[in-house]
């Protein structure tokens, strides 16, 4: 450092060095996810093999899984700007109402659509509002307005059944086109829009910006309320969307207490696919596997007897199990090593590590030695016992070097006991 | 009895495979106010945790009162009489004054009860001779940024602390304030507590030590008698190498007014703020910490709106009512505070840069990552930013390279005004040289630089004028040249100590 | 400063005031509308069918301090209830208070179950208890093989817990009052309790004080949990019925209560006294629309409606109150 302008300095190389990297992909959750899958689906094959490979059984499957798949969709981007949307079922369902309300009193196929998806979009946007703009907590609005929208189904609909919809719901949820169902097609459209959307455009960058800090993605000029009520409006459209595979499914009807619970399989489901609760982390391929996996589940469950209920304790133990898996890594492992093997003395730990390693050097060097036929088997066989004793005094030391630290600590806190008694 | 209360010797301490602490001595005597300074990541904070009993030594000796003591958690250390004051106030906003001073030593009765009274009475005798406009019923949150820090000092008194640990106190108080610590802190002193004051200002130093020890990179570098040390010479001990220059020579020649303030006023923070600054002209905006400096940049930025007066760009008058319109104009913010306000930690160097400015790498719909990773490249090349890559995301890089990130951003956006706001806070001295380097060359470049800060050196080395802000008002402008310390010192105390008598 | 203002602006200015002033006007609005509501067996009544609500809402009011959430409350009720209620028919000579402790136990292990992945796992409280309400629900179903109970398979000994009167009120209330009490001295005056606080405003700061997070939400959750379990008991001995459907989405209702009794959904505050209030608001409105005819499908919707408007009226308030600060800082400048 001096007066002078470091002109001089070398340009460093600031451009990104590493690839694509197999290893790296082949261990990344969605290809975890996928190994799931293919788990799965083998379960069934071996189980039931006569079944699985029986026509329309695997699109019957998927047919079962894909009226929540538009839930999903909007999800991930709630999820993505740390909110969360509890309403989604209660919003569906409203929107199912408009539409089916539109159809019953006549009017074309259409309009009833537009306006069911529009509802959506109003109650989203209602959600939104309150979230961005009035700044609440979005569990609790939206927790307010499931009770809201589906109270108001509640009492416009009390308990009479809306049974008029267009044609084209159950051809929806459950016609196949060339033998692949046409809610998977359409669902693999809309993650294809999503994908753009999320990880492409500038707009998926801002969500990303949000979700990570949104007191910096205001300082860099986006504006985050603004941003924010668009994402609940695109959730609500989805519901609305969501009411065509969902009502499809039901077979052309609603009632004002269907679909519960639907919102927490779809937030279940973003989980599952890697999204974050804390915003800012995910992608949009995890969740559509993670679609395919809870609806391969399910049925496997259904298979299996077990009943509905019953398969709620399983979607629970997924939920609790994907969120786990990620926080059960070396670290925490290495924290619960340290706690009840070294009772939490780091230079116990320290000095274990560093004998392990050591052993594990002097081990290959066996197994090198072993290999080598350069030698001949009197030096080998003493090389390989030279290592051999070498390895038994450096855990004879490192063990020997515990204990006395283990005996030093618990004096000192014997020590220390007292000292501080005597205070 | 030994002549040090608190001895540390030899002491190492690595994590993994980096070593935080390298051999570290310590010497702390009796009654004693006793400096320790360093760069960032010097070692300092490391060394504070170790004697408090966060973290235990790998090897090394800690010798309290010439009796070897291991501390295996906080509550230890403040049993035998040790408290710490850290950097950040930690304490619990939303519960009173009473319950943050008697944390973790209430007053309860034989049934486990809490015994409010007797600890309110108690929390009253604490504060009082420390400040006397304190209600200790009140939370924590209410109170200013050095109540806080006197209700931590009142705390660490309750337990009867012989050592008292300061982590940098003064970093966010005025002079004013740092003036009333400076008085507590040598009573303390008086009272036969020891303090191991750690500071970046040597104001701080040469006012209250009597001894300094340095580290650098880990490692223990020296032990002074203040008044035997030189300013140059410690500061070359700290960053391990002369400093020939503090402050880069300057080569920007200075045009036509840019951006003009017209009295704006913002109600509760300032009152008829003007000024203006031209085109390749630095414009310190300097006064005491609270003075409304921060929330005039912010209210020229569009974070808040201003109430009255009016913001005129290049002679037309603008309306700003959010970032966005700033950005759009050409007026560009460098946040106070980088960790919240300025990175995204998460996301890579790249994104970061372009964050401010997206629109520009649209392609067909979609942002391409080649083009905002090139420009990337180029703009964190010219600010020599030293990172492994551009995809490393930014916590991986030290306080000034962050800092330089966050340049590069500001830099992405077509700007014209560039409003920093204390750029060299909490980096350290090799670091901040570089800052001023960047900053010289943007107003060669033509840029007009509105920079804040509270450092007077910096403010006298770097700006062509002087703005003075003293609580919420304009109470002064100089030119650079000719102005000293004292002349800025008295604008932004002057009429403040007036009103409160 | 404080000491020269009036008494009336002090009360005015305290936190309960809007909340008690809400509830009085809300006790006018149901006197002109019901005449009938205001007999002393009607209050007794209306309250005797909303303490459960109360009892949740305690336990949820401590999570929520802790700035997590519960939403796992209503399947832990459902659990305990049904497990009770099954071993109590199948078992009818075993005395009452067995099934209570029983259910404290149940209660205290859901809620523990949620503490550790909470706590010790640091999961989020609104995903991890989403989790377990899956399943606790799931396991409430199972145990019960879909069976409901009747009033003919209830002992005298464990409904006793809720409708027998001593000194003129049934029991289930006066277990109320005493939840109330122990939470007014646990959260106020022991250090387990405002550690609760201090998790709650702020974890780095906790941290340094050497407080424990994950035992304190650890804490928090299972004594969330036992009240859940309690009121599981409670319920089912109230109504005498049971199945595993019951106290389906009563956790909304426990957390509006906590919002209505101003609980700071972000945690580090929220008062028992509050929560008393919100808890006496909430059974006046479901009193209320129970009584009108035609109303009970407005029920949903109601809530809702009162959630959203209690949080957002806090939010302006607190903007207000943020405005009138600045103001004062103007004069100084």
């Amino acid at each position: 450092m001096s007066g002078e302008k470091n002109t001089n300095v070398p340009v460093r190389d600031l451009s990104v060095k590493q690839g694509f990297k197999l290893s790296k992909f082949l261990v990344s959750w969605e290809m975890v996810l996928i190994y799931i899958l293919i788990l799965i689906n083998l379960v069934l094959i071996a189980t039931r093999t006569n079944l699985y490979f029986a026509p329309g059984t695997i699109q019957a499957i998927i047919q079962s899984g894909m009226d929540v798949c538009p839930l999903v969709l909007g999800m991930i981007l709630i999820l993505m700007l740390g909110d969360i949307d509890v309403s989604v079922a209660s919003t569906m369902i409203f929107a199912s109402m408009v539409t089916g309300l539109c159809c019953q009193s006549g009017m074309p196929a259409i309009i009833g659509v537009v306006l069911g998806i529009g509802a959506g979009a109003l109650c989203g946007a209602f959600n939104g509002f309150f979230v961005a703009y009035i700044g609440m907590p979005a569990v609790i609005v939206t927790i307010a307005t499931s009770m809201l929208f589906r109270g108001v189904v509640k009492i416009i609909l009390d308990v009479n059944v809306l049974k008029v919809f267009p044609s084209f719901y159950t051809t929806v949820a459950w016609t196949n086109i060339a033998g692949i169902p046409l809610s998977l097609i359409l669902f693999l459209v809309m993650g294809a829009g999503f994908v753009f959307l999320l990880q492409k455009s500038r707009f998926g960058r801002k969500l990303y910006i949000i979700g990570n800090n949104p007191t910096c993605a205001q300082y860099s000029g986006i504006d985050v309320k603004k941003t924010k009520l668009i994402v609940f409006v695109i959730m609500g459209a989805m519901c609305g969307v969501a009411s065509i595979f969902f009502v499809g499914r039901m077979g052309g009807s609603v009632s004002s207490t269907m679909g519960t619970g639907y919102e927490m399989t779809a937030i279940a489901i973003c989980v599952l696919g890697g999204v974050s609760t804390n915003g800012g982390k995910g992608k949009v391929y995890g969740p559509v596997i993670a679609t395919l996996i809870m609806a391969f589940l399910t049925y496997t469950l259904g298979l299996l007897e077990v009943d509905a209920n019953s398969r709620k304790i399983v979607t629970g133990f997924i939920l609790i199990i994907a969120v786990l898996i990620p926080n059960v890594n070396r670290e925490l492992l290495a924290s619960m090593k340290l706690k009840f093997i070294y009772k939490g003395n780091k230079n116990i730990e320290a000095l274990n590590v560093k004998t392990a390693a050591e052993v594990k050097a002097l081990k290959e060097s066996i197994a090198e030695a072993k290999k080598d036929t350069s030698l001949n088997e009197t030096d080998k066989a003493s090389k390989i016992k030279k290592a051999e004793d070498k390895i038994d005094s450096l855990q004879k030391k490192c063990k020997k070097q515990t204990e006395l630290w283990l005996r030093e600590q618990r004096e000192d806190e014997k020590k220390a006991k007292e000292r501080f008694a005597a205070k | 009895m030994s002549e040090y209360i608190l001895e540390l010797k030899d002491v190492v301490k690595t994590f993994g495979g980096v070593t935080a602490l390298n051999g570290v001595h310590f010497q702390l005597k009796r009654g004693e106010i006793h400096a320790l300074m360093g760069e960032n990541g010097a070692g300092k904070s490391t060394f504070i945790k170790v004697i408090t009993g966060v973290h235990q030594p790998d090897s090394g000796l800690m010798l309290l009162e010439g009796e070897k003591i291991t501390f295996r958690s906080t509550e230890d250390s403040a049993k035998m009489g040790i408290a710490a004051i850290y950097q950040h106030v930690t304490a619990f906003p939303d519960l009173s004054v009473t319950e943050n001073i008697f944390m973790g030593q209430e007053i309860k009765n034989k049934l486990g009860i809490y015994n409010w009274k007797l600890m309110t009475k108690r929390a009253k005798e604490l504060i009082e001779p420390l400040s006397k406009n304190i209600d200790v019923s009140k939370p924590m949150s209410t109170l200013s940024v050095a109540q806080q820090q006197l209700v931590e000092i009142a705390k660490a008194l309750s337990r009867d602390a012989r050592i008292l640990i300061m982590d940098e106190p003064t970093a966010s108080l005025s002079r004013r304030e740092c003036e009333e610590l400076y008085q507590i802190a040598e009573r303390l002193r008086d009272e036969g507590v020891s303090i191991i004051f750690i500071t970046h200002k040597f104001e701080d130093m040469y006012r209250l030590a009597t001894r300094v020890t340095v580290f650098r990179d880990s490692q223990y570098i020296g032990c002074w008698d203040v008044d035997k040390i030189s300013n140059q010479k410690l500061i070359g001990e700290m960053v391990g190498r002369e400093l020939t220059q503090m402050y880069p020579p300057k080569n920007a020649t200075i045009g036509e007014t840019v951006l003009k303030i017209n009295s704006i006023s913002k109600e509760g923070f300032f009152k008829d703020v003007s000024f203006d600054v031209r085109k390749g002209e630095i414009l310190a905006l300097t006064g005491l910490v609270g003075a409304g400096r921060t929330e005039v940049c912010q209210n020229i930025f569009g974070i808040m709106k201003p109430d009255t007066g009016s913001i005129e760009l290049e002679g037309k008058e603008v309306k700003i009512s959010s970032p966005i319109d700033a950005l759009n104009l050409g007026i560009g913010l460098l946040p106070e505070d980088r960790q919240t306000q300025g990175l995204i930690n998460e996301l890579p160097i790249y994104q970061n840069v372009s964050s401010a400015d997206m629109k520009k790498f649209i392609k067909g719909g979609k942002l391409d990552t080649n083009a905002e990773e090139a420009k990337a490249i180029e703009l964190c090349q010219k600010i020599q930013l030293k990172a492994k890559d551009i995809s490393a995301p930014p916590s991986s890089l030290s306080g000034g390279n962050q800092q330089k990130v966050v340049f590069a951003k500001l830099l992405n956006c077509d700007l014209k005004v560039l409003i920093l706001d204390e750029p060299t806070k909490g980096i350290d001295v090799g670091a901040k040289y570089s800052i001023y380097e960047i900053m010289n060359e943007l107003t060669a470049n033509g840029y007009a630089i509105i920079m804040v800060s509270s450092e007077m050196p910096e403010v006298l080395g770097m700006a062509d004028r002087i703005v003075v802000m003293r609580s919420g008002r304009v109470a002064g402008s100089f030119d650079a040249d000719g102005t000293t310390q004292e002349m800025i010192l008295e604008a932004s105390l002057k009429q403040d100590e007036g009103k409160e008598d | 400063m404080n000491k020269n203002k009036s008494m009336v602006s002090k009360i005015t200015e305290s936190r309960n005031f809007g909340l008690v002033l809400g509830l009085v006007v809300l006790l006018i609005v149901a006197r002109i509308i019901t005449p009938s509501m205001y007999s002393v067996n009607s209050i007794i009544n209306m309250l005797q069918n909303n303490a459960v609500y109360g009892l949740l809402a305690v336990g949820e009011m401590m999570v929520i301090i802790t700035a997590g959430i519960d939403i796992s409350i209503g399947a832990t009720l459902s659990l305990t209830g049904v497990v009770c209620c099954r071993l109590m028919a199948e078992n009818p000579g075993v005395p009452g208070i067995v099934w209570l402790l029983l259910a404290l136990v149940i209660g205290a292990l859901c809620g523990a179950f949620n503490g550790i992945l909470v706590g010790y796992f640091k999961m989020v409280p609104m995903i991890a208890t989403l989790g377990t309400m899956y399943i606790f629900r799931g396991f409430s179903f199972l145990f019960s093989g879909g069976q409901w109970w009747f009033p003919h398979q209830f002992t005298e000994g464990y409904m006793a817990f809720a409708t027998k009167k001593i000194a003129g009120l049934p029991s289930i209330l006066w277990i109320l009052i005493i939840v109330f009490v122990l939470a007014i001295i646990f959260l106020g005056y022991t250090t387990k309790g405002r550690r609760i606080y201090a998790i709650g405003t702020n974890k780095e700061s906790s941290q340094v004080a050497g407080i424990k997070e994950a035992k304190v939400v650890f804490l928090a959750m299972t004594l969330c949990g036992m009240l859940a379990g309690l009121s599981g008991m409670l319920y089912t001995a109230n109504y005498a019925t049971c199945s595993y459907m019951i106290g389906d989405a009563y956790e909304m209702t426990a957390i509006a209560i906590c919002i209505l009794g101003g609980v700071s959904i972000v945690g580090g505050k929220g008062k028992v006294d509050g929560v008393i209030i919100g808890f006496l608001m909430m059974a006046v409105i479901t009193y209320f629309i129970s009584l009108l005819p035609g109303l009970s499908v407005w029920s949903d919707a109601i809530q809702g409606a009162i959630i959203i408007a209690a949080v957002a009226l806090n939010k302006f308030t607190e903007r207000s109150a943020e405005k009138r600060a600045l103001k004062e800082r103007s004069a100084l400048i």
